[in-house]
């Protein structure tokens, strides 16, 4: 299910473009190819235009992580005045950048990794496997989108602080805390979201295949894991940028669960540049933009695949 | 004979045992001596700016430094301070010395998560005596005292003084407008003011009133946000969001107003807009001298799980050796008289006696939050009446 | 064929086959499930037992249906909460499928620096909340970039959008349409994917011009799409948060205009120290939510192929 072979083209009026089969064939009237190319010039410079407009504020960000506090504060321009490095030197100095990352990471990748495996565990299930109330229990994950996460906050909170570490106590292990980097994984195992997609995409996928595999005497989790799961790189991948991102820049629970400052993540560093009566915006937007890389390089590796995947996923819908 | 040995010999006995025992007590007396808490101690606090950060640090390990079996640990609070904690006090697990806003006091002290300090006073002969009595009332419910006020700001004017050219400073609303209305300011307006009660309450009290919420449709309240609102409508005050800033202290950095009234807070602020020539000047009389009083306390969780060890904390961050530490930095005022401010604060200690904690009442960050100022945002856009604004607010008061 | 072979295994399965597949669908939805019961399901029932009583920080007397009752007769709540969350979501939505469909079609085109651009309209989507709020503020400032631009175009606004009652909510509603946009480029990009060339080859040799396509072919083949996006859309913005909490000074001004259902919620629960009235508020909206959902679902009707 290749994304990258030529798409036919869909014009939507002042886009028009050559498909690939269209190359070179008929179109050999010369005032026509010149007005297409004249109308394709524009399209690319329209597209520009709105691809700068939505660069725009992380332009903005870049362009004031690079100047001096007075400047932020002073008279509007485009580019710093004073180009420093100072804004950098501080993030890395008043927190420890390399540790806030190192614990992003920790924690984006526990999360994604657990999310790949149980979303698609159970949107298979959904998918492909009769069971009896499999409608009411799909309700029921839907229905968990529906709970803000300000609603969630204290009985949460007490589930960490107190009832799950009271009953794993009862079975040996004492003195759990889940105020935590692991706590913080424990409540984003799995989201309704990634389920979600990943059933509508095993929906997608041609019986024959598990047929196939059924005849070959594999059981359920070797369907799955064997043949299933292979098929469906694109949803995976979907659910993977989706995730890494939302774990990545996620400030509400790390602000409450994690208490120890040897455990922040780089949202929480950024946070700590905002104060009541000042913000300093270079060093914040330099936590910002070196914070904004490694998803943006994971989108740009995957967004191929992520394409594909998320298709098949609405088809159904 | 052996009778007569016996006697001697049983008190030698007894003296000799006494005195073991008074040794050995004496040895288990010193380690068992309440003056000597330990373990470790959970801080939870929130940060102002940067500098108030390394100072707190600073402080705690001069703590550390003289109570070595004491661990401190300080854990800056990021996102929403009262959220976090309240979520603690739910789990019964909240750390045992905390920041409590005097805007939140009553509320937690009456829903019994703080800890009543008057045994500890009592005990280790803690002295309120230096502390200001309006701040050290603040933080007292049902007449004991459940937290000791670790600083404050009050409100001053602060005078752009090239834009005030060769008027006088005004020191009365009606010197104030006279003034004003004199002053020519490019790009901006006389005046900035915030929609904010936590400026206008001051204004109440020069009104001569209460500052409580449920006297809203009082005289004094309703002078007051005539005057304010007055002002704005007039056209010699702006808001800050008109002014192109988050809040007066931005606008009186940028010069696009000759008058603010805002903290102590503005020096740090107004470091950086070097250049700016200013002076700061006591809050203007109404019928009387009015200020508010923003203070916050240190105050001891009632679940603490080791409130000795807190008791020292506490008492130290609000004795005089630590707090002559914390003030040092200028950001705030210290509580005690026997702590000396930085110099240059004057005015913002003026009238000791006019200053009202912002705060200590029930429902006070609610009914301000929720209520009030968005009634007010509403009477300065035109929307409602004054009179209407302060009949809801006294509403949900009772 | 599909569908045939499938009918033949059930008719040759016996119970035992039947009852194998049930277990094991249940051994593979287990750890999904028992999480989400652990930490959504039960939260919510939490929510409904506090919301029962008086609770404060703790429990409280017991008041049975009294907090919904004062939630039926609170002003604040239905004229400024649950009005803005209407608007808000009215808006938004749409607006941000129809930005995120209108990118998705832009960049399905074999145009060149196609990565490029589809990284640039995800940008916005990839930032963090707060630095976007933060940004969004200063650009729309009094003085800011927005209105100098707007100035130099001849339309003069000499007030900061987010903070003037009229402006507030809209600016909020543009904001978060151009934010979320991104994430709907990529679901209608996936979802032109599955259209088969040969209806456009069709269409282009029955002479239908770029517009005519469009509109009377590919939009009506995306509807899977458009449901799935709608669903989501909406459930999230139902609870918009974030931005009011972080623009609008969590007071929900200026005079409640960036009040919402869940920051009402926040306010009553936190700010004014009750969370058996916070969680009446909660409860009600999931169960709106919830029904919103399932009218969704029966509109569109068609029962999925599974």
């Amino acid at each position: 299910m290749s994304t990258e072979q030529a798409q036919p083209a869909v014009a939507v009026d002042e886009l028009i473009l050559e498909t690939e089969a269209a190359k070179g064939t008929t179109t050999g009237i010369p005032g026509r190819e010149r007005g297409e190319r004249i109308r394709r010039a524009i399209a690319y410079v329209v597209m520009f235009g709105v691809a700068l407009l939505f660069a725009i504020p992380f332009l903005w960000s870049v362009s004031t992580s690079f100047r001096t506090l007075a400047d932020t504060v002073g008279s509007f321009s485009l580019l710093p005045k004073h180009w420093t490095l100072s804004g950098y030197r501080e993030a890395f100095h008043t927190f420890n950048f390399g540790k806030y990352t190192l614990n992003s990471f920790i924690i984006a990748g526990a999360v994604t990794l657990s999310n790949l495996f149980l979303a698609s565990l159970g949107g298979y299930a959904f998918a492909r496997l009769k069971f009896p109330g499999r409608e009411v229990l799909f309700l029921l994950v839907l229905g968990t989108l529906m709970i803000p996460d300000q609603l969630r906050l204290v009985p949460i909170y007490l589930m960490l602080v107190n009832w799950i570490p009271a009953w794993v106590g009862h079975l040996g292990w004492h003195n759990a805390s889940f105020v935590n980097r692991e706590g913080l994984i424990l409540i984003q195992l799995v989201s309704a979201t990634s389920l979600f997609l990943m059933r509508q995409y095993f929906l997608t996928i041609p019986r024959d295949l598990e047929e196939a595999a059924k005849l070959d005497g594999a059981g359920y989790f070797k369907t799955y894991w064997k043949v299933m799961l292979p098929l469906a790189g694109p949803a995976l991948a979907a659910v993977g940028i989706l995730m890494f991102q939302g774990t990545w820049n996620g400030l509400f629970w790390p602000a409450i669960l994690l208490q120890d400052p040897n455990q922040y993540t780089i949202p929480i560093g950024i946070a700590h540049f905002r104060f009541a009566y000042t913000t300093l915006w270079p060093p914040l937007m330099a936590a910002s933009v070196l914070a904004i890389l490694p998803i943006l390089l994971l989108f740009v590796v995957f967004q191929r695949y992520f394409v594909a995947g998320v298709a098949a996923a609405g088809v159904k819908g | 004979m052996r009778k007569r040995l016996m006697v001697p010999a049983l008190l030698a006995v007894v003296l000799v045992a006494s005195v073991l025992a008074a040794g050995s007590q004496a040895k288990t007396d010193r380690s068992k001596a309440p003056a000597a808490p330990s373990g470790t101690v959970t801080l939870n606090g929130w940060q102002v700016s940067p500098a108030e950060e390394t100072k707190l640090s600073k402080v705690v390990a001069d703590f550390e430094r003289t109570h070595p079996n004491i661990k401190v640990n300080y854990q800056s609070i990021t996102g929403d301070y009262q959220a976090q904690e309240l979520a603690k006090f739910a789990a019964h697990k909240p750390p045992d010395v905390l920041y409590v806003d005097v805007a939140d006091f009553v509320d937690w002290a009456k829903q019994g998560v703080l800890q009543n300090l008057d045994p500890y006073v009592k005990s280790s002969h803690f002295s309120t005596k230096p502390f200001y009595k309006n701040l050290l009332n603040a933080f007292k419910y049902r007449g004991h005292y459940y937290g000791f006020p670790k600083d404050w700001s009050s409100l001053g004017m602060e005078v752009n003084t090239t834009l005030l050219g060769n008027n006088p400073v005004p020191k009365t609303w009606a010197q104030l407008r006279s003034v004003a209305s004199r002053i020519n300011v490019p790009g901006g307006k006389p005046i900035c003011l915030s929609a904010d009660w936590a400026r206008l309450m001051a204004f109440v009290y020069q009104a001569g009133g209460t500052g409580q919420w449920k006297d809203a449709t009082t005289a004094p309240f309703r002078a007051a946000a005539n005057f304010y609102v007055g002002l704005l409508k007039s056209g010699l005050a702006a808001l800050p969001s008109d002014l192109g800033s988050s809040w007066c202290g931005e606008a009186f950095g940028k010069q696009k107003v000759a008058f603010a009234f805002e903290g102590n807070w503005m020096f740090p602020t107004m470091a950086s807009f070097p250049g700016v020539k200013f002076t700061t000047a006591p809050m203007p009389k109404g019928k009387r001298h009015g200020n508010l009083a923003f203070t916050v306390s240190y105050s001891m969780a009632k679940d603490s799980k080791n409130k000795p060890a807190a008791w020292e904390l506490l008492k130290y961050l609000v004795g005089r050796q630590g707090m002559q530490q914390w003030v040092s930095l200028g950001l705030a005022l210290p509580t005690r008289v026997d702590v000396h401010a930085v110099p240059g604060r004057g005015a913002f200690l003026r009238y000791p006696s006019s200053v009202h904690g912002w705060g200590a009442q029930a429902g006070f960050r609610h009914i301000w939050n929720d209520v009030a100022n968005n009634e007010l945002t509403a009477v300065i856009a035109g929307k409602e009446s004054v009179n209407s604004m302060l009949q809801k607010i006294a509403a949900s008061a009772r | 064929m599909a569908v045939a072979v499938g009918k033949r295994r059930q008719a040759r399965g016996l119970g035992g086959e039947r009852v194998r597949e049930a277990l094991v669908g249940y051994g593979f939805i287990a750890l999904p499930m028992a999480f989400f019961l652990l930490f959504f399901i039960f939260p919510i029932g939490y929510a409904f037992y506090i919301s029962r009583y008086d609770w404060q920080i703790f429990k409280g007397p017991y008041v049975g249906w009294g907090n919904y009752r004062a939630l039926y007769h609170d002003s604040v709540f239905w004229t400024h909460a649950v009005r803005n969350t209407l608007v808000y979501a009215a808006f938004v939505v749409p607006l941000q499928m129809a930005l995120g469909l209108t990118l998705a079609v832009v960049v399905n085109q074999a145009i060149r620096f196609r990565t490029f651009f589809r990284a640039a309209f995800y940008f916005p989507s990839l930032a963090a909340s707060a630095a976007i709020a933060a940004i969004a503020t200063y650009i729309l400032a009094s003085d800011g970039l927005f209105n100098t631009i707007l100035h130099h175009l001849g339309y003069t606004h000499t007030h900061a959008w987010f903070d003037q009652e009229t402006t507030a909510l809209p600016a909020i509603i543009g904001l978060n349409a151009w934010t979320t946009s991104g994430t709907i480029m990529l679901f209608y990009l996936a979802a032109l994917q599955a259209i088969p060339t040969d209806v456009y080859e069709a269409a282009a040799i029955d002479g239908a011009n770029a517009w005519r396509t469009f509109w009377k072919i590919t939009f009506p083949l995306l509807k899977p799409g458009h449901f799935f996006v709608l669903v989501v859309s909406i459930i999230g913005a139902l609870q918009m948060f974030d931005q009011s909490f972080l623009i609008g000074g969590a007071s929900g001004g200026p005079n409640y205009s960036t009040l919402t259902v869940v920051l009402y919620l926040y306010n009553q629960a936190i700010g004014n120290i009750k969370f058996g009235y916070g969680a009446a508020v909660g409860v009600v909206l999931f169960a709106f939510i919830f029904t919103v959902t399932v009218i969704q679902r029966l509109l569109f009707g068609k029962a999925e192929v599974a």
